[in-house]
């Protein structure tokens, strides 16, 4: 993909971009104040839960996982967005990735915190969560690593170190430079997260190396934390879930929700900041093809995936195949079809229809289809277990609602706030040739 | 504890060695009651008892462990340490538990421990029916009781079980002391004087109509002796034929079922006798059973073919019919006779024309026969539980549980004449008495010369010379060589015609709660039903073809209406059932019944009989809410989209 | 070796004997101190029962059959639910016994799933029981707090007893001297408790049986229970 050519001079660019940050709107207030109490919410739900007992949520024996899980490994997903996306198209040098980037590589760090968050939501005792960590104990007793949630504990611990580091680094000299041009507390805030940075050529050399460095670790990380993701499911020996093309089937599903995820930010971002400027057709258009790929790679695990259970029609596993395709499951399945198939390859494949309109469209379409494969990955398979006299239904309760759609909003809430306070295009990324390293204005 | 183990403890005590020492943790059955100091915690002691959930009055033993209650004295509420019954187990001495016990006789002990237990004599205060109740003092129940028998004796009914046993003949002696009727029951157990079936012996059943495996006899002692049957012998394996209008637990187990109509089961020994008998068997019969004369011709082929054949039946004198037939008597696998009893059982009593109604714990009329009370004048409960009866009854004179009580049964299916004996060592929770002490108070006050009759009275007979009481006491039971009565064979069945309607609705003995009795038990509430799975509820069964065409499924709410009511049930679509035969057990549906029974469920005898099948309406009720709660609603192995 | 497995407790269920009474499961509430469901917690698949009867119908009327089976803990010796324990919460001990360490437990949930058998049940809330239905409580087995998985012991604690009983008395355990409390009730004496290392064991005899089979063998967990077919 070719580099395109700076749209804005610099420091107009700066202006823009800084505005958001300087100047609060009513409706912003609003908007964070409707988000905070949709979060409360799901905090109050979280309390009672805890206070009263797992219980009140609708999980049951058999189908002792649901839609917190399903949560968590949607989160996890989303937050392939960033980091593995943003980490590609810097290794692959896509110039066109610039304006993207750090809308990106937010929604990793704040998806990983709220995905991170669910296991633990879920937990019996979540209290004790604290015991899935390799810590030293007077009882010498440490966590089985055997298990695939202790790989999960590594993982997404590590994923999300790296990610926040790599959100990190590019953002200090945008810091740097707001810590110049601000009072108050956001001065003391941007100076001490700008770590002395100064601006200097061996600075930038280590700051390009330490992202690039990053940008590999990270693609690594992110490719086996999603894998570690789909084994905590393939490990098992339960029906559809033992399966071996579930690692890059959620890796591809991961990647897939995420670039959905970010088409939605930056339209949103685009709209509401009104940076039309900076997101351009031009990178919609680029960020909707590869949602087209991802759909048309997705599509062909889907069917790798069914056809193969289908095929070799083991009774087990056509018990749940035939629950998802034909069974009570039948609607949200050909549901989650028609979103992350259907409807990105009509809207995104025929280039009359391609627009920033219906990129999101498709992209909204794709997060609830992927939201709907999770739950079909999940709760069929516990609902209709190996022994048929095990069967049993599954229905969320108003808690499990209530905390699911709390994460939504929470995530929007985290955005914003981030929005408020960095600029969530890295302004210098524009600036690269003209950098004014000591002028003050 | 383990049949060596308990065979240790008796002959330690049997040479006199005194069982209180505390080297080895099960060396005591000795002490009759536990006093708290001796409680030592984590040492367990055992003590026999009988069962009393159904009429076979099994032997059992009570593991004895310490628990702590709460008490309020004086306003004030403290901790209690008592000695606490913690499980119950089959008396491996017993002749019909033999050390093995069925479900409901282990969920017994949570009657003992129920939340909603009687806990002193009540008072009626509000208008009957209204279940109000103010706690009065054993003396005013008493004089409230006497005030109410004096001079009214001819009017006077007194329900108890059909058995004979210390307490039902403490009853006898009391009503005949007051100038009273005789004692009647309304209880749906088997009465006593069934013949002794052989099973365990036996080559080739044909079990008609009989739940022996489930509720009728004694599930226990006919399960051991099916194992016995089916695996008990090298190289020899029963085979077992069940006719049965339902799948019943028994039929379910059978290699072949042989499903024929209700009310049908005496036309089917009929012909299967003809067929012995080398007669045709008539038309009648066959068309009213919906057998086959190829198959009952089978079966009878069968029957003579094997070397030890053998047809149990609810109904007696076809059994015995067929079994003569099949010369059956008094032989390895055959038909055995009854023994001499000790009493006579109470007959079956119709309530309806009781002034003055006495209802022993245990006896339900308000529930197994809806209605029955509305003439009645005055009721008397002596149940320890606030039931459907005792919730319209004048006087509640709580009798202890049975678990606290002193009691004696003659067991009726037992293989040797035997009665089974307990004696109470648990102190009583709260404020009760035994029947037999109120009637003796009242008989006091009455002036009217009258003494229970003891246990130890009532086994007397049966002891051989130079058995102590002590002994009995000790084994839990007595057990006497005797020779059995002459089984009377009928030369001919009569044979009533069988009406044939399109849809009928048959009750049957639920094997969670029996008729109706175990329903206040949550370990009972939460077992699922054999045929359906439902907890907490009953459903009524419905076969597939017959629901289709009312479009009914598993789990909707249908109205079951008969000439006699109407009910609201659950549905359950049965794979088993006949077309056009609905069934539904007797268990839930009590109006109360403590806070585990009270209003939850149907109760099939406010639109059927319990002895007949009768005719019915049943529609679907469309947006009703609730659902069925089944532990698996699943019932086959597959799913309706399993396959390719 | 010898260490490790001086005991290997199992259990046979033969098939022909088991009328599907239910009486186990009454044993099991009563020994095991099992939480007390209730309508809405029955509906919505949350009472416990450590040992159930799984009943099918086979066939249409009337050519219809019966299956009764009784499933309780299977103690696999390659037990799905152990690996996938993030905590150590549930292991295999010495004996061969899948042991659930309740304290340890902090609800996954994980070996709920992956038992291929459903023999797991979690305590949703702390359990309550009435006043004064405690006083029935089994005081050697310890009550679940809310939040932690059960199952099926083996009636680990009349194991101990006995055992303890036999070192007292410096012998072994005599076959058939353990019995847990479903083996215990069983009026058709269909289940069989023993110690697979002794070759002389009934349970070992029933095992070897040409009747005998495991209950989802083919996924390889090795289980302790055999199921003997009906049949000669």
């Amino acid at each position: 993909m070719a580099a395109i050519s700076e749209p804005v001079v610099a420091n107009a660019a700066r202006a823009q971009l800084w505005r958001p940050l300087l100047h609060t709107s009513a409706r912003y207030r609003m908007v964070v104040a409707l988000l905070a109490a949709v979060t409360l919410w799901g905090l109050f739900a979280w309390g009672y839960q805890l206070k009263t007992g797992i219980g009140v949520a609708g999980i049951r024996r058999p189908v002792f996982w649901a839609i917190y899980l399903v949560n968590f490994v949607f989160w996890i997903g989303i937050s392939h967005a960033g980091t593995l996306i943003s980490a590609i198209l810097r290794l692959t040098d896509a110039g066109w990735r610039k304006p993207v980037t750090r809308a990106a590589e937010a929604i990793t760090v704040f998806a990983l915190m709220i995905g991170g968050m669910f296991p633990i939501i879920h937990l019996g005792r979540a209290w004790l969560f604290y015991w899935l960590f390799p810590y030293p104990t007077e009882r010498l007793l440490w966590p089985n690593f055997r298990s695939p949630l202790l790989w999960d504990v590594t993982a997404i611990s590590t994923y999300l170190t790296g990610s926040t580091i790599y959100l990190f680094l590019p953002l200090i000299p945008d810091v740097a430079a707001l810590a110049r041009h601000t009072t108050g507390w956001r001065r003391r805030v941007y100076r001490a997260l700008s770590v002395g940075w100064t601006g200097s050529d061996r600075e930038w050399h280590a700051l390009e190396f330490a992202m690039k460095l990053m940008a590999g670790i990270i693609l690594a990380v992110a490719v086996s934390v999603h894998t570690v993701v789909a084994w905590d499911f393939s490990m098992s020996i339960a029906p559809m879930w033992h399966s071996s093309i579930f690692g890059p089937y959620f890796v591809a599903g991961a990647i897939f929700s995420g670039i959905a995820a970010l088409l939605i930010a930056m339209a949103v971002i685009r709209r509401t900041l009104h940076l039309e400027a900076y997101l351009t057709e031009h990178h919609f258009n680029n960020l909707s093809k590869l949602l087209l790929l991802m759909s048309l790679l997705w599509f062909y695990f889907t069917v790798a995936e069914n056809l193969t259970a289908w095929y070799g029609n083991e009774p087990k596993e056509m018990a749940v195949f035939g629950a998802r395709v034909r069974g009570p499951f039948a609607p949200y399945f050909w549901a989650m079809v028609i979103c992350n198939f259907v409807v990105p390859f009509v809207l995104l494949g025929i280039r009359r229809l391609r627009t920033i309109r219906t990129a999101t469209i498709a992209s909204v379409c794709v997060l609830i289809g992927m939201w709907l494969e999770r739950y079909l990955i999940i709760v069929p398979t516990l609902s209709y277990g190996r022994l048929a006299a095990t069967w049993g239904k599954y229905a969320p309760t108003w808690v499990e609602i209530s905390i699911s759609a709390a994460t939504f909003t929470t995530m929007a809430l985290l955005y914003l706030i981030f929005a408020k306070l960095f600029p969530i295009i890295a302004i210098w990324e524009f600036e690269t040739e003209v950098m004014e390293v000591s002028s003050v204005s | 504890m383990d049949r060596r183990n308990f065979f240790k403890i008796l002959s330690t005590v049997s040479a006199g060695a005194a069982a209180t020492s505390c080297g080895t943790k099960r060396d005591a059955l000795a002490p009759l009651l536990v006093p708290e100091h001796e409680i030592v915690p984590g040492v367990e002691q055992w003590h026999v008892a009988v069962c009393r959930e159904c009429a076979a009055g099994c032997g059992v033993i009570a593991r004895v462990m310490e628990g702590e209650r709460t008490v309020e004295r004086n306003g004030q509420k403290f901790r209690e340490r008592v000695a606490a019954i913690k499980k119950l187990e089959g008396n491996p001495l017993d002749p019909v538990s033999g050390g093995r016990l069925c479900a409901r006789g282990q969920a017994a002990v949570q009657g003992l421990y129920h939340p909603d237990r009687v806990r002193g004599p009540l008072k009626r205060t509000g208008a009957r029916g209204e279940a109000k109740f103010a706690p009065v003092a054993w003396d005013e129940a008493i004089a409230g009781v006497v005030d109410k028998l004096k001079g009214r004796a001819s009017d006077v009914l007194f329900l108890t079980a059909p058995e004979v046993s210390a307490r039902t003949a403490s009853i006898a002696r009391f009503v005949q002391a007051i100038g009273a009727p005789a004692a009647r029951t309304c209880s749906l157990q088997q009465p006593a004087g069934l013949p002794r079936y052989d099973l365990a012996r036996a080559r080739y059943v044909l079990g008609v109509g009989a739940d022996f495996l489930g509720t009728w006899a004694s599930p226990v002692y006919y399960m051991r002796q099916y194992g016995e049957f089916r695996q008990g012998r090298p190289g020899v394996r029963g085979h077992f034929v069940q006719a049965d209008s339902r799948m019943s637990l028994t039929a379910s187990n059978a290699d072949e079922w042989v499903p024929i109509q209700p009310g049908s089961e005496r036309a089917f020994l009929a012909a299967i006798g003809a067929v012995l008998r080398g007669e045709n068997p008539k038309q009648e019969w066959l068309d009213a059973c919906g057998v086959t004369e190829k198959r009952v011709r089978r079966i009878a082929e069968e029957l003579k073919q094997s070397e030890a054949p053998l047809v149990i039946a609810a109904d007696t004198e076809a059994a015995l019919y067929v079994n003569g037939l099949l010369g059956n008597f008094n032989k390895p696998g055959g038909v055995f006779g009854v023994y001499a009893s000790l009493g006579s059982a109470p007959q079956k009593g119709d309530v309806r024309g009781a002034r003055v109604l006495l209802v022993d714990a245990g006896e339900n009329p308000a529930y197994l026969a809806p209605g029955s009370l509305a003439n009645v004048e005055t009721i008397i409960s002596f149940s320890p539980f606030l039931d459907d009866t005792a919730a319209q009854a004048d006087w509640i004179l709580p009798d202890h549980h049975a678990l606290e009580s002193d009691m004696a049964i003659e067991q009726p299916v037992s293989p040797k004449r035997s009665v089974a004996v307990g004696t109470a060592f648990v102190k009583p929770l709260y404020d009760t008495r035994a029947v037999e002490q109120t009637l003796a108070d009242v008989a006091k006050k009455m002036s009217v010369a009258y003494a229970p009759v003891t246990p130890e009275e009532f086994a007397k007979p049966l002891l051989a010379e130079g058995e102590s009481w002590e002994d009995v006491v000790r084994r839990g039971g007595v057990q006497a060589d005797a020779q059995a009565g002459e089984l009377k064979v009928p030369q001919a069945l009569q044979v009533q015609p069988v009406e044939r309607s399109p849809l009928v609705l048959q009750t049957y003995l639920s094997t969670q709660y029996y008729d109706g009795r175990a329903a206040n038990l949550p370990w009972m509430q939460e077992l699922p039903d054999p045929a359906s799975s439902a907890m907490w509820d009953l459903p009524v069964e419905i076969d597939p073809k017959t629901a289709s065409s009312l479009q009914i499924a598993s789990g909707d709410r249908v109205g079951v209406e008969s000439e006699r009511g109407a009910i609201e049930v659950f549905a359950y679509v049965h794979p088993a059932a006949i077309p056009g035969v609905v069934s539904m057990a007797i268990g839930e549906g009590h109006a109360h019944f403590t806070r585990y029974a009270s209003g939850r469920g149907a109760n099939p005898l406010t639109v059927a009989d319990a002895e007949k099948p009768m005719r019915v309406k049943i529609s679907r009720i469309a947006g009703a809410r609730g659902e069925l709660a089944q532990f698996s609603p699943q019932d086959r192995e597959q799913g309706p989209w399993g396959g390719r | 070796m010898s260490e490790r497995t001086k005991h290997r407790w199992a259990m046979a269920i033969d098939l022909d004997r088991c009328t599907g009474c239910q009486a186990c499961v009454a044993a099991c509430h009563a020994e095991n101190n099992l939480p007390l469901s209730d309508p809405e917690s029955a509906a919505k698949g949350r009472a416990v029962h450590w040992i159930r009867v799984d009943r099918y119908y086979e066939g249409e009327f009337p050519e219809v059959k019966v299956k009764h089976m009784p499933v309780l803990c299977q103690q696999c010796d390659e037990a799905p639910c152990e690996p996938v324990c993030p905590v150590y919460a549930t292991y295999q001990n010495a004996e061969g016994l899948n042991v659930q360490v309740y304290n340890r437990c902090v609800g996954t949930r994980y070996c709920g799933n992956n038992c291929p058998y459903s023999v797991r049940f979690f305590n949703w809330f702390d359990p309550v029981w009435p006043e004064p239905l405690q006083l029935q409580h089994n005081p050697d087995v310890s009550i679940r707090m809310g939040g932690v998985m059960e199952k099926c012991t083996f009636c680990i604690q009349r194991i101990k007893r006995a055992e303890n009983d036999a070192k007292d008395e410096k012998r072994d355990v005599a076959d058939g001297e353990i019995q847990p409390a479903c083996a215990q009730s069983c009026p058709a004496e269909a289940m069989v408790f023993g110690d697979l290392n002794d070759p002389e064991s009934k349970v070992s005899r029933m095992a070897g049986s040409g009747r005998s089979t495991r209950l989802l063998e083919e996924l390889g967990t090795k289980p302790k229970v055999f199921y003997l077919q009906r049949g000669a």
